[in-house]
């Protein structure tokens, strides 16, 4: 048997002494939840196995989970678009005022939570509010022309206002590494401020772009608070059911199905962005 | 398909660049012939840089005017000036490879692609990477990423090249290898060619004029040997190769030459216009010749240093001048520390520094602080 003294000048016990924290943190609050839930997505009320709680899910909510997928890659899509042309400009713009007034404010969304966002967008974008009032004000449209955005448009609208910033943080970052001379070179061989975006820059940041966009659209995944606040009808997104499913029925097994759904959506994504940290030699 | 030269002349004319209060240029002029490799050499923070971005648009004078052949391109974007530029870090794009390096250009001149792989053949194969084309740039040597830059840059048969600091990343063999190859394309092409360095040896090796930079001004401009021979004042008989800068005397004069007392020795140094009074005068290391032994008259100087280099000796002597740094070729009879020796100097390879900056630089230095 291992004696005291040994024990503690034996450096493995120090090291995971050292990990031990970070170890019992994830497996309390993330590892155990989540089997917890995965477990119970699988169990029948009466006890045992069962894929009752999944073909009751895809029964009610087949068009919601097709409509999360829909909405959450068509914002991943849009934020992507925005981070690169923010990230872009301020790498390649040459106006400085524009790029100090660009620097100072698009961050400005990463410190407004989720749920202030929403009801941001729900006073912005209601058939009544500050967006068609303004369009009506400047005599582009009747008042009776106006329509309200609190729908799909909404949520599409407030995750990429809220997710661009973050993923153009990234991209900014990424871009503003690169050999500046890179650039001048490529200007020196007469390309264009765009062109040099997509053919020498874009490439060059590619991982950091497809990085942020993966971890955006897990964090859109799990936003309750914006598809609750702005478009709660048919269709839906999965959070909506899930807490509708537990709030109104105290259904957990359905919840945990809808819930197990979700995690093989940002499963693959997941597998993505782990493929793409081997490639680099380490996730960041 | 072979890549041909459409040299033209660079004109400066009183131009200035200004980044707020500080000045980087200063009101410089100069024109570069056709053909022509002219090295812009300097310390740090001369300038020399700045007036190659200058010239190629990546910044834009703040007065004066910029002329490439007869056209004045002051107010020209980057992409509508026909320069190409060496960078001092290459600017490979590192997801492209050599062939796709190369072609970038022309691809983005609009060239047909079938056109274009056989100009970019032909730009590796002047500089001796015809088999590399299909390598990444991570997968070559420094000394080759600097030749795919090279390539680069003439495959668009620019009107004037420039390079900025090409061989600082090479090791001292490397870099006179690709110096010597660097030089022999321009002079082969017939290319007008801006050289930025700080590094003296490398302007006097490929140069056929350098303009030295001082404090964003041209402190001179001439060819090689005009500049080491003659330099016009002791910023530059320093930076062109080493000097003794020391206090001598002019006793009177005429025509192209004065009479100068440096210590105990007289000289007659070419010299337009002097008048008598003290003055600097320049002695090479190597314009020094030693004699062992005390002589009794001429100057006599102490031995305080002695270094061995192989094929000759550094020395320094204490004399009545001041300190003087000696580079002796004869190795065959070294002169230990501390023995007295007589000192001569050699015509060539003295200058009588006749430049008013440099009384001013020297009544600035005197006066009380």
């Amino acid at each position: 048997m291992m004696s005291f003294h040994r024990v503690l000048h034996d450096e493995r016990v120090w090291s995971f002494a050292l990990v031990a924290p970070a170890l019992v943190t994830v497996g309390l609050l993330f590892i155990y939840p989540l089997g917890f839930s995965a477990v119970s997505a699988f169990s029948a009320e009466e006890g045992g196995w069962t894929f009752a709680n999944f073909i009751k899910a895809f029964d009610l909510y087949s068009n919601d989970i097709l409509f999360t997928v829909v909405i959450v890659s068509l914002s991943t899509v849009l934020i992507g678009f925005f981070a690169i042309a923010i990230g872009g400009y301020l790498t390649l713009g040459e106006n400085p005022y524009a790029v100090a007034i660009l620097k100072w404010l698009y961050r400005w969304p990463l410190f407004i939570p989720f749920i202030v966002a929403a009801q941001l967008m729900r006073t912005f974008l209601a058939k009544n509010g500050l967006m068609n009032n303004l369009i009506v004000g400047s005599g582009l449209l009747e008042p009776m022309q106006t329509q309200s955005f609190l729908d799909w448009r909404g949520i599409v609208i407030t995750f990429v206002w809220k997710q661009t910033p973050f993923v153009a943080l990234l991209v900014a970052g990424a871009m503003a590494s690169l050999d500046r001379s890179m650039i001048e070179s490529a200007r020196n061989l007469g390309a264009s401020r765009i062109r040099i975006l997509v053919e020498i820059i874009l490439p060059q940041v590619r991982p950091t772009i497809v990085v942020g966009l993966i971890l955006s659209f897990v964090v859109m995944m799990s936003v309750l608070s914006v598809p609750i606040m702005i478009n709660a009808q048919t269709p839906t997104m999965l959070t909506v059911d899930m807490a509708f499913r537990i709030n109104a029925y105290g259904d957990y097994g359905v919840a945990n199905a809808l819930g197990f759904i979700s995690y093989l959506m940002t499963g693959v994504v997941a597998w993505i962005y782990l493929r793409q940290g081997v490639r680099q030699g380490a996730a960041p | 398909m072979t890549i041909t030269s459409h040299a033209a002349s660079v004109r400066f004319e009183n131009v200035t660049k200004a980044y707020g209060a500080v000045v980087a240029v200063d009101r410089v002029s100069f024109t570069i012939e056709p053909g022509q490799l002219v090295t812009l050499l300097g310390p740090s923070g001369c300038g020399k840089t700045t007036t190659l971005r200058l010239i190629a648009g990546l910044e834009m004078a703040t007065d004066g005017h910029i002329f490439i052949g007869e056209n004045d391109v002051t107010k020209l974007p980057v992409t509508d000036r026909d320069v190409s530029m060496v960078f001092q870090s290459y600017a490979l794009f590192p997801h492209m490879n050599v062939n796709e390096n190369v072609g970038y250009g022309l691809k983005v001149s609009g060239m047909k692609k079938r056109e274009a792989q056989e100009r970019s053949q032909e730009a590796l194969r002047l500089v001796g990477l015809s088999d590399l084309g299909e390598r990444m740039p991570a997968a070559l040597s420094g000394g080759q990423q600097q030749r795919v830059a090279v390539a680069r840059a003439l495959v668009l048969e620019p009107q004037v090249l420039l390079f900025d600091e090409p061989l600082s990343n090479l090791d001292a063999k490397l870099r006179r290898r690709v110096r010597e190859e660097v030089r022999e394309i321009q002079q082969n092409l017939g290319l007008t060619t801006v050289y930025v360095t700080h590094d003296q040896e490398e302007a006097l090796a490929v140069s056929d004029r350098i303009v030295v930079m001082k404090n964003a001004a041209i402190a001179q401009e001439g060819t090689p040997r005009e500049l080491y021979d003659h330099p016009a004042n002791s910023f530059v008989a320093d930076f062109i190769g080493d000097a003794n800068i020391v206090e001598g005397t002019i006793l009177g004069g005429g025509g192209e030459t004065a009479n100068v007392r440096i210590g105990c020795l007289e000289m007659e140094l070419p010299c337009r216009s002097a008048s008598a009074g003290p003055a600097k005068i320049a002695i090479r290391p190597e314009a020094i010749r030693l004699s062992a032994g005390d002589h009794g008259t001429g100057m006599r100087g102490t031995v305080r240093k002695a270094t061995y280099l192989g094929n000759h000796l550094e020395y320094t002597i204490e004399t009545e001048v001041g300190p003087l740094f000696v580079s002796d070729p004869h190795v065959e009879a070294p002169v230990a520390p501390g023995e007295i020796v007589g000192v001569q100097f050699e015509h060539r390879g003295v200058t009588l520094i006749n430049d008013p900056s440099d009384d001013a630089e020297r009544a600035s230095e005197s006066s009380p602080q």
